[in-house]
């Protein structure tokens, strides 16, 4: 018995260290943007600080973060809306059909998705140029397509086969079609898993970076890891704004992964059930 | 036009007679009135931005600026001339390190985002070969557009030349800065010195070994040695000039940094790093500013843009400003900056309009509010203002440095710049780093520069100032 | 697809349609989105372009012959590799251990705690924790360097030296990865049906049995997933590190994708960066069968 609370103990010690590493970054990232430049430098850190507001007065009213944001969420909201409408009839496809060809387009999908970025994103710049769409968030929202959908596709296929196919099979002989199955057996009952590959897929089009800043460069469309990179360009680097800005960009999709924080533990079983 | 003497003419000929016809003398007068409407009138009436920019009211200049205080500058102002033509101008900011990217795939893909292009003077051999941009010269032949208060020569000559590509002015300068030394004035009284050190060699020798004091955080010089741009200029190119090195004879089609002056010169860096702090490899101009600033740093040698920063920081009134030291062969201070260009592939009308802003903006009347407002310019009436000067202690060094102290092919003046650079970086990086000993590591560089110029022809887009 | 030119009865070609109904919409959207690049990437990957520097040359495998024999990418390709082995175990130890603590954990208070915050790293912007991290581990005025002060070690120049830039980037990465690893681990573990579980404690108290016999087969699709997951990801690795110092000190952390940026972004040689990342391709599908194929060695 004894030895079983000590477990216990050392789980939870072990647990509470785990805890106190990711949330230390954090913790330093929300202090620095409410320090002054010259206390965000201070040896021995400063702990206790007066919370100063001003990085944040200027990022919003300045710098026009909230646009930004504005400009991250229509993409990340197209991408993902497209990428699920699209990608989860593509796996319930490869779920519960055998074709010819069903190998070669998973390839194909995974393909896309391991291509390195910054060589995908000249010709997509180019050819985005010559149809005069730079600037413009359909742009993102269409390369992002190329990891959006191979994620949704490789976490869905195996939430689908999870379904009995009892259930399917007793629809079909009441005379549904194979979309109404679908549509209407199949995706209630996966609806964590959904969620998962749409939150996932949400928070690498949300972070974003590379494709960002090469193809919505201007103020107006930008989105707001731009914003915050902007900030490296001059002669001295704001960290305070740095950080506010980091603030705003990471708040939103840490909120959004803690409040579905359920979904993702039970969806995320990425193949567990053989 | 009413010829009022002719009636005057005929009364004194009918009361006196001992006048000229009144026909002949009304037909003089007469003629010297036509000559006048018809030759001189065009002198009377001065060209004007508003007349010019007439025939553009209305339109949109994009402008390409960096986040950096010139530009700042040049934001503030716009709004005057926007307000005197009626063309509106949009300021597209990047950080520098995507200014080359973002203007390459624009002309590239000919998608004309933008009109007037900021090109830093390494950069206009690459923008001109491909007739990306419009030479000055048409412009300038277009007596509607022209300002003839424009005054090139007004520019430093070493910037004029810096832009001038085959024998063609490619640009206007805006935002030109020089390598100047800023130092503390407090910390080197206390350490028993009256002043900076002239020569780069009093630097390491005298300077140096008092200035070094690990325990209280107090180092001499910092050199901003991080990768990229920062690394070819400020931190390898800056000890070659100096001690004699050259990147290459053009004539030979050769590399010369495994000279053994090029060699020295590096070597001299290399002592110096020991007396830098440590992390200095990764530090770049907000680093080593701050350095200085937080008086952990006695001396850096910095862009002059950077005066008002540190003028306004923690080392207030102790800063010290005064041209780069002097290395054995002769003083070559750091040259960089930029110019504005007319997008060559944007409609004439837009290209008109652009230059219209671009000449506004580099004029020699709009040099001393850009220059109060923070912004450098390269322009001699302005930058050798007395009044100026003593406002701003930074332009007497820097005048002084570009007319004695610099070349305009500091850097090379080459199409291949870019990726030249980055091997220099590479290397110049290693070398500091230790990886490398320097005549080791400036041979493996030589050779490897050597292929790339050769397999590339870039020989053939050598561009020699003056020439 | 069917059989071209057979006859046949409406009906089963509608049936043996169906499948291209579902899979259709997306890969008419990631073939216009996804095959011109890549396509353009092959084409390029054979021609001699340097942007600025004239037109596009055919060039034939010119490009792969540079690349395979530079030591530039050759270094980026090893580092990659040597960044990868030394981030993916830490990761999958670390990963399984929280994922089994936070199976054995009755205290459902401190079970929901750690759930969400492992959330929370992986939904950071690659790039703020690139600048974060260049805050944090400042060598005079870090954080980082203080605490270790505080415990008695001496300062790390982590932003300035080589092996330590290195490290820094591969505590960060493991810092942000960890977390992932543990949920689908802990997702895996979750499938495992409580009867067996009990059975098998009544059985033997034997920690090591239970989890080797038990929770290992459960945990190996999870593992392999992840693992997978891993490698790609950490091969593709920009956005942090350049965030931190686009690569440097000198090119002490320039993985393969800094390495091609820099090609393709400063040196305007699309050429050559094509062909460089068609390698990593290759690399990388080679990597990721293997690891799927050692995971499933047992099984046909």
């Amino acid at each position: 018995m004894a030895r079983y609370r000590l477990f216990s103990l050392l789980h939870g010690v072990f647990l509470f260290i785990v805890a106190l590493i990711i949330i230390f970054p954090f913790y330093w990232m929300v202090a620095s943007s409410l320090k002054s430049e010259s206390e965000i430098f201070q040896i021995p850190p400063v702990w206790l600080f007066r919370p100063d507001f001003h990085a944040y007065h200027e990022v919003i009213f300045e710098d026009g973060i909230l646009r930004s944001l504005f400009n991250s969420l229509i993409v990340t909201a197209g991408a993902v809306v497209l990428g699920v409408t699209v990608g989860a009839p593509a796996a319930y496809g490869i779920a519960r059909y055998r074709f010819r060809g069903r190998s070669q387009i998973q390839f194909w999908y995974v393909t896309n998705w391991m291509l390195i970025p910054v060589v995908v994103l000249i010709p997509f710049y180019l050819a985005a140029a010559d149809l005069r769409m730079i600037d413009n968030p359909i742009t993102l929202i269409l390369i992002y397509q190329t990891f959006v959908i191979p994620l949704v596709v490789w976490l869905l296929v195996d939430q689908f086969k999870a379904v009995p196919i009892a259930l399917e099979e007793a629809a079909l002989l009441d005379g549904m079609s194979r979309f109404g199955i679908f549509l209407r057996i199949t995706l209630p009952l996966t609806v964590p898993g959904v969620t998962v590959a749409a939150i996932l897929a949400g928070i690498f089009a949300w972070n974003d970076l590379l494709y960002a800043f090469i193809l919505t460069p201007g103020t107006d469309a930008r989105t707001a890891p731009t914003v915050m990179m902007s900030y490296l360009g001059g002669y001295i680097i704001p960290w305070s704004k740095v950080m506010a800005s980091a603030v705003m960009i990471t708040g939103p999709v840490v909120i959004g992964g803690i409040a579905i924080h359920k979904y993702i533990a039970r969806g995320l079983t990425l193949g567990a059930v053989k | 036009m009413r010829l009022p003497m002719l009636s005057l003419s005929v009364d004194q000929a009918t009361v006196e007679g001992n006048v000229m016809k009144p026909s002949v003398k009304s037909i003089l007068l007469g003629s010297a009135c036509a000559a006048a409407v018809l030759g001189f009138a065009p002198s009377a009436r001065a060209w004007t931005l508003q007349q010019a920019a007439a025939p553009f009211k209305g339109e949109t200049v994009t402008v390409v600026g960096l986040d950096r205080p010139s530009y700042k500058a040049a934001q503030k102002l716009t709004p005057e001339f926007e307000k005197e033509t009626g063309i509106h101008v949009k300021w597209v900011i990047y950080p520098y390190g995507n200014t080359l990217k973002a203007e390459t795939l624009n002309f590239v893909s000919h998608s004309g985002q933008f009109d007037a292009i900021l090109s830093d003077v390494v950069w206009p051999v690459d923008f001109a070969k491909a007739n990306w941009v419009t030479p000055v010269k048409d412009f300038m032949d277009d007596k509607a557009i022209l300002d003839p208060n424009i005054d090139l020569k007004d520019f430093f000559k070493v910037w004029r030349q810096g832009f001038t590509i085959k024998g063609q002015l490619v640009g206007l300068p805006f935002d030109s800065y020089s390598g100047l030394l800023y130092y503390n004035k407090k910390i080197l009284k206390d350490h028993g010195f009256s002043g900076p050190p002239k020569t780069w060699n009093e630097l390491l020798t005298k300077y140096a070994p008092k200035l070094y004091d690990p325990s209280k955080h107090l180092y001499p010089y910092v050199l901003q040695s991080a990768r990229g741009e920062t690394q070819t200029a400020d931190g390898f190119t800056r000890f070659l000039w100096p001690w004699g090195g050259r990147y290459f004879n053009a004539a030979q089609k050769k590399i010369t940094l495994d000279s053994p002056d090029a060699i020295k010169g590096e070597e001299f860096r290399q002592k110096l790093t020991k007396y830098m702090p440590p992390g200095f490899l990764a530090d770049n101009h907000p680093q080593v500013v701050q350095l200085l600033a937080q008086g952990q740093v006695a001396m850096i040698t910095e862009w002059s843009a950077f005066y008002p920063t540190l003028a306004a920081s923690r080392i207030g009134p102790d800063l010290g400003v005064t041209v780069e030291p002097k290395g054995p062969k002769g003083r070559f201070a750091a040259f960089g900056g930029f110019a504005y260009m007319v997008s060559a592939q944007v409609p004439k009308k837009m290209q008109d309009a652009t230059w219209l802003f671009i000449q506004w903006l580099t004029s020699k009347s709009m040099a001393k509010p850009l220059i109060e407002n923070g912004a450098v310019v390269a322009r001699i009436s302005a930058d050798t203002n007395p009044a100026l000067q003593a406002k701003f202690p930074y332009l007497k060094p820097m005048v002084e440095t570009w007319e004695h102290g610099s070349v305009s092919d500091w850097r090379p003046q080459i199409a291949c710049y870019p990726y030249f650079s980055e091997i220099v970086s590479d290397f110049g990086s290693k070398v500091e780093a230790g990886d490398y000993t320097v005549p080791v590591g400036m041979k493996k560089l030589s050779a490897k520069l050597q292929s790339y110029m050769n397999s590339t022809d870039c020989w053939s887009s050598v561009n020699i100032p003056g020439k | 697809m069917t059989e071209p030119g057979v006859p046949e009865v409406k009906e089963p070609l509608l049936r043996r349609m169906e499948p291209w109904f579902f899979v259709g919409p997306s890969l008419i959207l990631l073939l216009s989105v996804g095959l011109f690049p890549t396509a353009f990437v092959l084409y390029f990957s054979f021609h001699n372009w340097i942007m600025g520097m004239g037109p596009a040359v055919f060039d034939g495998f010119s490009n792969y012959a540079d690349a395979l024999s530079s030591s530039g990418f050759i270094n980026a390709i090893l580092r990659t590799f040597l960044f990868l082995i030394l981030t993916l175990p830490v990761e999958l130890f670390l990963g399984i251990s929280i994922a089994l603590a936070l199976d054995q954990t009755r205290n459902a208070w401190m079970r929901r705690l750690v759930q969400i915050l492992l959330v929370v790293p992986i939904a950071t912007t690659p790039s703020v924790v690139g600048m974060l991290v260049q805050l944090m581990f400042n060598s005079q005025l870090g954080v980082v360097n203080y605490g270790l002060h505080r415990i008695g070690i001496s300062p790390i120049d982590w932003l300035g030296n080589a092996r330590g830039a290195m490290g820094m980037v591969i505590i960060t990465q493991i810092w942000e990865w960890t977390p992932f690893v543990a949920l689908v681990l802990s997702a895996s573990l979750a499938t495992v049906p409580q009867d067996i579980e009990e059975a098998i404690t009544l059985e033997t108290e034997g920690f090591w049995a239970r989890f080797r016999y038990i929770k290992l087969p459960y945990l190996r699709p999870g593992i392999a997933a992840s693992l997978v997951f891993q490698t790609i990801f950490t091969i593709k690795t920009f956005d942090m590190i350049y965030s931190i110092e686009k690569g440097g000190p000198g090119n002490a952390t320039e993985m393969i994708a800094l390495k091609i940026e820099r090609i393709a972004f400063s040196g305007f040689n699309v050429g050559l960066a094509s062909a460089e990342s068609v390698l990593t391709l290759i690399v990388t599908i080679v990597l990721a069968q293997s690891v799927v194929a050692f995971l499933y060695k047992d099984e046909v």
